[in-house]
């Protein structure tokens, strides 16, 4: 098993190396297929530690590589931690990642630095790898912040355009502020259990004080907040879509903003210490997922809607860790990476027919262009609207179900975000692939023309899954599905104890006519564009001025602050402190020229000063 | 313990260096192969000291390659040697900041001059961190002043002779105190122990005192090393001083000197006033903090390149004597670390400047626009120096400040809490440096600048080995300076510091 | 049959003066004889030779010392000691080296004649006198000879009507300062019935002085003559003014030879006469201190001609010399002997320096006059820039340890807050040193002449920069030698 595990973590970072070695000697081609391969290895090699564990009595690992920091009691081993959880994560995101790397051959052809591109991907996934294998919460960190900044140079791709630049920068100082989070609960943890290893704090989570769990669990919720974009810093990731779109599948919807709802789950010893803590968890998914839902009504451009999208539908995957289902919110995980990345692809495709234009506005009626994009996004759609029986409708079900029994409103929400979701996406569809052709100006009158089939491979590979993924965990079989194989790691929770097979039966119609709703509300406004655009507000379109605010409260005084301090703090206060002394000297030492007059009898008066002066101490001293 | 001949070889080598250099004057270009030559020398002897380093010797705690000669007995003056973990890492960095400087900012105006000044800075400093004798290093902590002096005022930019002027006086005046109190001290001892005058650190650290007289010596000693570092609000000289130096003379301020200030502040104020800890304790640690926040914050705005590595310099000496002053062994490791690290990473960060200003003739952010695009090298190099700064895992600065942070706050959750900011802001004032010179469409002169050349590359390999290395690798360090840092706690701990 | 009685006397102890005396008479009659074409290398030569002698005799001195101790002689008014010895020393080697700038002075300036040399010579056995005085009237004695020559000196060029100017105001202060002195001396006497050092010492420690007020008077006033020919603050008024007028190389005199005299003098007086009333001087020793560091280094700052600025700057130095003086203690006064024996020939090659660069007509002592010159010459240039540092105190420098040395002295004897005021006061002085030095390597003038360095004042500022430098990379013989003489200190 040790061998494996090592080999599914280092394959990309020697695909990596290896690319970076070569230098730029190496042909496109070759660069392209050598990632995908190292990529498409280790999943092919999860696939057989995925076995090997079943085989293995206690379901759990541990890889030590090196001792990697130990200072007193502080002892960081780089070490991988091989159990359900870490499989399952890896099993996923190895899997997409091969598919997206594969697609990308295709839709990176041409582009001006392909290398720099593969380099970047491999390097990503090496760390996402790592995220997800690691033992202890400092090698998470590793891969945590390893995600981050390959997500800044990938969003940054297009470095010339300043709008990617920004959105680059943006992404990582949003993460930065989160991985504080990240940064307080380690040094919290560490000093209430002299540990940072997943066993080792999980076996001492029961001594945790309320205060210090509490703590804790709000400190990781702002980690995954940064990470996973939800409230209060989600809007980073709408200016993400600057890059590749091939990036915003992988990074941006199926595997590194899942990486805070991973962390949440990995921690869930340490959550169940604080159930204020998983309250305000679950608060922030609910909203998040409705805010998002609804801005995604309102946006123009393709890629943005499906950014919005995921926001709204991580913020689901919070909610149910906030209600303690976790294996409902890993299943979600699992089956929105297939769907979203479905959906990212296809949008991709689209773009790339239409020579890269992104705006619904000038779309419409490209269904029979793209004869295998728009079945597979066909597919997508219905996916995630959480329409039976495609895997969105019972991953979001169980979540839903969860939800119901721990927190009526929040379900109540859940509910109108299913609604919304169906319907935002339906206006995608709707405007994409029917109604009139708005394109022809954008491709010169040409036809649009289907994707080569690196790129419709992975679509269809996709759909496929889209469509099977419900069968991870159907509710019947629930013990010995994917909530079974997770329970040596999460506590096998009995899903609604309480509810009747009658009561469940009663959700998932609900859970249905929302999904029914909400598509033939988008079918019945956006048949015709031109006047149904009075249902888009602006205030949702500007994100519910998110940004502005931020600015106006965070970035402007900030800046000011800066500036006040480069140009007046600085040199006149601080530094003038300093030059002040010097001047005052300069100014005594003309006071004491003065006094050389150059007249003997005025030296003589000093001097006779000088004395008197003595003379008047010594009487004070003999008196 | 292994003979003291190695560490007098290391502090002689660069000062007959020196002397070659300014003697070889007339063959031009011989007086720098000289300079070269002595420099690996100098390297390589210091990785053999490294390797030798044995941290176990008896009954001469972690000191290692120990001697002393007393010079003159009235004067106290003594030839005092002697290496322990903490000073190795300050030795090999001293060997390493030479080479870069020499190979990677090569000046040829009055080309033996310089090569000879920065030779005996070199010396100077070496010397300065091998003595164990508080008056030895003194002397040699002030002689620094000298050939940097004579540096910045020979090769800076237009206003190198205010730069160099207002330098050498902030710094001068700082360690007035600092030779009052050496003296007081020795005196202090001298009148209880009754024997010799003597300034030998182990001498002086079994010196009895009041809590008062601690708190008013370690005062004289902290200002000395707070201008040294700098440390807020002691840090007005430096912008203006690294702007104006020659890169060389950058390198070796920021990278060497301002170590030898850190170094100070740890060995000596902390090592010798344990007392005065406590009750000096929440003042330094607010300094720090504010160092670290403040510096980060006029970096954000500072309209040239190379303050902006001054400002950032300033956010991590914060760091630095954040980790010294907590008491928390864990923190004070980072501390030493980071003293290396940041060596290594301002090195590196005022190299690019310096080459990047060979070809655009200025430090303005605002002259230099998507360097990127014509300079890929470039830019990837200074990315993975800027990351090291801002803390990246994987990367070696981010070992040093987390050993530090997680450190204070086990002792003092709120100021580290506080310092964990400088994190974000770090990211936030490198990142829109780098995104206003090397992001966005080149135009004009900046479209037709050249890559990195060859030799600028090899000058630039140790750099991102160094960073990369120490970011995976840390242990080997580590475990030389953790017995060092340990015996320095046991010694402070009386002094209401917890293991 | 009775008649004067001479008292026994120890010549050994005043052979030294004696040989300065008769070598001064001796060139006053060679220099009538001889064509005055070659007298003034036959007066140099003479010097030397007499400045050598006196060496030698200083080290029989010295041996003699050791063996039989410190001891009186001429009924108790000279005194021969270690202390005397080292004092000795400085001020022959100071003349010697004054004498070789002053040969290429009067060179280069057509003066023909040994007068310079015969009045140096007269002056520095006022010197010599004064540091093995063992009597207020001798110590006063020695001041008169001194002065007197120096007056002539100062006035000595006749083509500069400054020159005039500054010895006649010299003249009247420094006779306005000796009758201060001497009236002190007479109070002193009829405090305590003598004037002798050791009586006086004896009385105080064996008589309850019940009104001081007498005493008191006396040693302020005698306090202040000693003030004044160190230019102490607030008597050093004259110093800048003199300094500027009169001839540079007597300048050099000046800032050596009667510091030498002047210091040891008052150190003797304080310690051996007045040893027991240590409290009563010390505070006013202090703020003079405080004063005189201070307004040295500061006023120096706006200083554009180099001779004011060196007399500032000596101001400053004499300062830290009376800090080892205030301690009062045997390493103050082994402090005052190193610091008073390095810092003359520094001192008397920086004049040096100056006197090469004074040009023709010794006018040109603008500091402009500097830019450059270490580019132009890199050796004179190199040696200046060594001089300043010294002065400055920089470490591997003589002045560090000087500067070192009484200042270990002060915070030894508990004056950590003065020393303090004089360190900082030095941070100050820094910066008009540096600028100076500066100024040396400033590359932006490059029309201006070449000076020619004559052999002599070359071997002068060579002595200068090698004692600056060797004695600051291996003090340790002469600190030790220094810190014996207080050890053969009377009584």
């Amino acid at each position: 098993m040790a061998p494996v595990a090592t080999l599914i973590l280092l394959l990309p970072l020697v695909g990596f190396l290896w690319v970076l070695m070569m230098g730029t000697s190496l042909k496109e081609r070759v660069i392209g297929v050598a990632a995908t391969g190292v990529v498409a290895l280790s999943f092919v090699l999860s696939v057989v530690a995925f076995f090997l564990l079943l085989r293995h009595s206690d379901r759990e690992m541990t890889v030590h590589l090196f001792n990697w920091i130990s200072v007193g009691t502080l002892n960081v081993p780089a070490a991988l931690l091989v159990d359900p959880l870490s499989i399952t994560m890896c099993l996923f995101v190895t899997g997409i990642s091969a598919l997206i790397h594969l697609y990308s051959i295709g839709y990176m052809k041409g582009e001006k630095d392909v290398r720099k591109f593969f380099l970047y991907l491999n390097l990503f996934v090496f760390s996402m790898l790592l995220l997800v294998l690691a033992n202890n919460l400092l090698v998470t960190f590793v891969g945590w912040e390893g995600v981050g900044v390959c997500s800044y140079w990938l969003v940054s791709y297009y470095f010339y355009r300043d709008s990617a630049a920004s959105a680059g920068k943006k992404a990582f100082l949003y993460n930065r502020v989160g991985d504080i989070g990240l940064l307080v609960a380690m040094f919290l943890l560490f000093h209430a259990t002299h540990t940072l290893t997943y066993l080792g704090v999980f076996h001492a989570a029961g001594t945790l004080s309320p205060t210090v769990a509490t703590l804790t669990v709000l400190a990781l919720l702002l980690a995954a907040t940064g990470k996973s974009a939800q409230i209060p810093l989600f809007n980073w990731l709408p200016d993400a879509m600057e890059g590749p779109t091939p990036v915003s599948a992988l990074i941006h919807a199926a595997t590194m903003v899942t990486a805070g709802v991973y962390l949440l789950v990995r921690m869930s010893p340490v959550l169940a210490m604080s159930p204020d803590g998983r309250a305000t968890i679950a608060v922030i998914g609910g909203v998040t997922a409705f805010v998002a839902a609804t801005i995604a009504t309102s946006q123009k451009d393709i890629k943005k809607v499906l950014a919005f999208s995921t926001v709204s539908q991580i913020g689901y995957m919070v909610l149910a860790v906030g209600v303690g289902a976790y294996s409902a919110a890993i299943f979600l995980m699992i089956a929105h990476a297939f769907f979203k990345a479905l959906l990212f692809l296809g949008s991709g495709s689209v773009i790339h027919s239409l020579g890269g234009e992104q705006d619904l506005r000038k779309m419409g009626g490209l269904a029979k262009y793209l004869p295998l994009t728009f079945p597979t996004f066909l597919i997508g759609w219905l996916t995630i609207s959480g329409v039976p029986p495609f895997a969105g409708f019972f991953a979001k079900g169980d979540v839903l179900t969860n939800v119901f029994e721990h927190n009526k409103p929040l379900w109540v929400l859940g509910v109108v975000t299913a609604i919304l979701t169906a319907y935002y996406m339906s206006r995608l569809f709707v405007l994409t692939f029917r109604g009139t052709e708005r394109f022809r100006e954008v491709t010169h009158g040409h036809d649009p023309h289907e994707s080569p089939w690196v790129m419709t491979l992975p679509l269809v590979v996709l759909a496929v899954l889209s469509v099977l993924g419900g069968l991870l965990d159907l509710p019947w079989a629930h013990g010995r599905s994917l909530a079974g194989f997770l329970a040596p790691v999460l506590g096998y929770v009995p899903r609604v104890a309480a509810a009747s097979t009658g009561a469940q039966w009663g959700l998932a119609a609900v859970d249905v006519a929302a999904a029914v709703f909400g598509l033939l509300a988008a079918f019945s406004i956006w048949k015709d564009i031109t006047e149904s655009s009075r249902y888009e507000s602006s205030f949702l379109e500007h994100v519910w001025h998110w940004d502005d605010l931020y600015d106006a409260t965070i970035g402007r005084p900030l800046t000011e602050a800066a500036v006040f301090s480069d140009e007046v703090l600085e040199p006149q206060v601080i530094d003038g402190a300093v030059t002040g002394v010097a001047v005052a000297t300069r100014n005594s030492a003309e006071g004491l020229r003065k006094l050389q007059s150059g007249f003997a009898r005025q030296y003589a008066l000093a001097m006779v000063l000088g004395f008197a002066v003595i003379i008047v101490y010594l009487v004070a001293r003999v008196h | 313990m292994h003979s003291s001949i190695y560490l007098t070889v290391l502090i002689v080598v660069p000062l007959f260096g020196a002397l070659v250099a300014a003697l070889k004057g007339r063959t031009p270009g011989l007086s720098y192969a000289v300079g070269v030559g002595t420099a690996s020398v100098e390297l390589v002897l210091s990785l053999v000291v490294a390797l030798l380093y044995n941290p176990h010797v008896k009954g001469a705690g972690t000191w290692d390659f120990m001697s002393r000669h007393v010079l003159s007995a009235p004067l106290g003056l003594a030839y005092d040697v002697a290496l322990d973990g903490i000073s190795l890492l300050m030795v090999v960095l001293t060997a390493l900041v030479l080479f870069l400087a020499l190979l990677g900012a090569r000046d040829r105006r009055h080309e033996p001059a310089f090569v000879a000044w920065l030779l005996l800075l070199t010396g100077f400093t070496m010397a300065s961190f091998l003595s164990h004798d508080v008056l030895e290093f003194f002397i040699f902590f002030e002689l620094t002043l000298v050939p940097s002096y004579f540096l910045i005022s020979g090769w800076g930019g237009a206003q190198r002779s205010r730069a160099a002027l207002k330098f050498f006086i902030y710094t001068f005046t700082g360690s007035a105190f600092l030779f009052i109190g050496i003296l007081y001290l020795g005196f202090m001892n001298q009148h209880q122990t009754e024997g010799a005058l003597s300034f030998s650190y182990s001498v002086l650290d079994h010196t009895a005192m009041s809590h008062g007289t601690a708190v008013w010596l370690f005062l004289a000693f902290a200002i000395a090393f707070a201008v040294k570092s700098p440390i807020f609000p002691f840090h007005t000289w430096s912008p203006v001083t690294y702007a104006e130096a020659p890169t060389a003379g950058s390198i070796e301020l920021s990278a060497l000197l301002a170590k030898l200030g850190t170094y100070g502040l740890l060995r000596f104020a902390v090592g010798l006033f344990p007392l005065a800890l406590p009750t000096l304790r929440p003042l330094l640690l607010t300094l720090a903090v504010i160092s670290i926040l403040y510096g980060s914050l006029v970096a954000c705005a500072t309209p040239d390149l190379k303050r902006l590595v001054a400002y950032s310099s300033l956010a991590q000496m914060g760091f630095i004597t954040l980790g010294i002053v907590t008491g928390s062994k864990i923190a004070m490791v980072g501390a030493v670390l980071l003293m290396f690290n940041h060596g290594v990473i301002t090195a590196g960060f005022f190299l690019i400047v310096g080459f990047l200003e060979k070809r655009r003739g200025s430090y303005q952010i605002k002259d230099m626009t998507g360097l990127q695009g014509p300079a890929p090298v470039f830019a990837a190099i200074f990315t993975v120096v800027m990351m090291a700064s801002i803390g990246l895992p994987g990367l070696s600065g981010f070992v040093s400040e987390y050993l530090i942070l997680i450190g204070t706050f086990g002792t003092h959750a709120w100021w580290g809490a506080a310092a964990t900011l400088g994190v974000v802001a770090a990211a936030a004032y490198l990142l829109w440096a780098y995104q206003r010179v090397f992001h966005g469409e080149a135009k004009g002169p900046n479209a037709e600048i050249t890559d990195a050349t060859p030799k600028e590359r090899w000058v630039l390999v140790p750099v991102v080995v160094l960073i990369v290395a120490l970011g995976v690798f840390p242990h080997p360090v580590l475990d030389r300076i953790t017995p060092s840092v340990t015996q320095l706690i046991h010694h402070v701990a009386p002094a209401g510091v917890n293991k | 049959m009775s008649g004067l009685v001479i008292p026994s006397i120890h010549y050994l102890a005043i052979l030294p003066i004696l040989i300065f005396f008769g070598a001064s008479l001796l060139l006053l009659v060679v220099s009538a004889l001889v064509d005055t074409k070659v007298t003034t290398l036959l007066a140099t030569a003479i010097t030397a030779l007499t400045g050598v002698a006196t060496i030698v005799v200083a080290i029989l001195q010295w041996s003699y010392v050791a063996n039989h101790g410190a001891s009186t002689t001429v009924a108790h008014a000279v005194v021969l000691d270690g202390f005397a010895v080292v004092g000795t020393v400085a001020i022959a080697a100071s003349v010697v080296l004054s004498s070789f700038v002053a040969y290429d002075w009067a060179r280069r300036e057509r003066v023909a004649g040994a007068d310079f040399h015969i009045l140096a010579l007269a002056s520095a056995t006022g010197a010599l006198l004064m540091v093995s005085a063992n009597d207020l009237i001798v110590i006063f004695l020695g001041l008169e000879i001194l002065s007197i020559g120096l007056y002539v000196l100062v006035g000595f060029d006749r083509h500069r009507t400054t020159s005039a100017e500054a010895s006649l105001k010299y003249f009247l202060l420094g006779g306005f300062a000796s009758a201060i002195f001497i009236y002190g001396a007479a109070l002193v006497y009829g405090a305590t019935g003598s004037t002798n050092l050791g009586s006086i010492a004896y009385f105080l420690s064996n008589n309850l002085v019940l009104h001081p007020g007498l005493l008191y008077a006396g040693g302020a006033l005698l306090l202040i003559g000693f003030a004044f020919k160190v230019a102490a603050v607030p008597f050093h008024l004259w110093s800048p003014d003199v300094y500027e007028g009169a001839p540079t190389p007597v300048t050099g005199v000046m800032a050596s030879i009667v510091k030498v005299g002047a210091f040891l003098a008052l150190l003797r007086v304080l310690i051996s006469a007045l040893g027991t009333q240590l409290d009563t001087w010390r505070p006013i020793l202090f703020v003079l201190i405080a004063l005189t560091c201070v307004v040295g280094a500061v006023v120096a700052l706006v200083q554009r001609n180099v001779k004011r600025l060196l007399a500032y700057s000596s101001i400053n130095q004499a300062g830290f010399i009376l800090l080892g003086v205030w301690s009062g203690s045997a390493r103050g006064v082994a402090a005052t002997l190193f610091f008073v024996l390095t810092y003359a020939p520094v001192v008397i090659a920086t004049f040096a320096v100056v006197t090469l660069m004074g040009g023709r007509g010794d006018e040109l002592h603008s500091i402009d006059h500097y830019r450059g010159l270490a580019r132009r010459q890199p050796w004179l240039g190199g040696a200046l820039t060594v001089l300043l540092l010294s002065q400055l105190g920089a470490r591997l420098t003589v002045g560090f340890y000087a500067k070192c040395t009484v200042l270990a002295a002060a915070i030894d004897s508990g004056g950590g807050a003065l020393a303090l005021v004089a360190i900082l006061s030095a941070a100050v002085a820094a910066y008009f040193y540096l600028r100076w030095a500066m100024w040396l390597y400033a590359d932006d003038d490059v029309e201006a002449t070449r000076v020619v360095v004559p052999p002599m004042t070359g071997v002068v500022i060579g002595v200068g920069v090698v004692v600056a430098i060797l004695f600051g990379l291996w003090p340790g013989p002469l600190v030790t030698w220094c810190q014996h003489a207080p050890l053969l200190f009377l009584p």
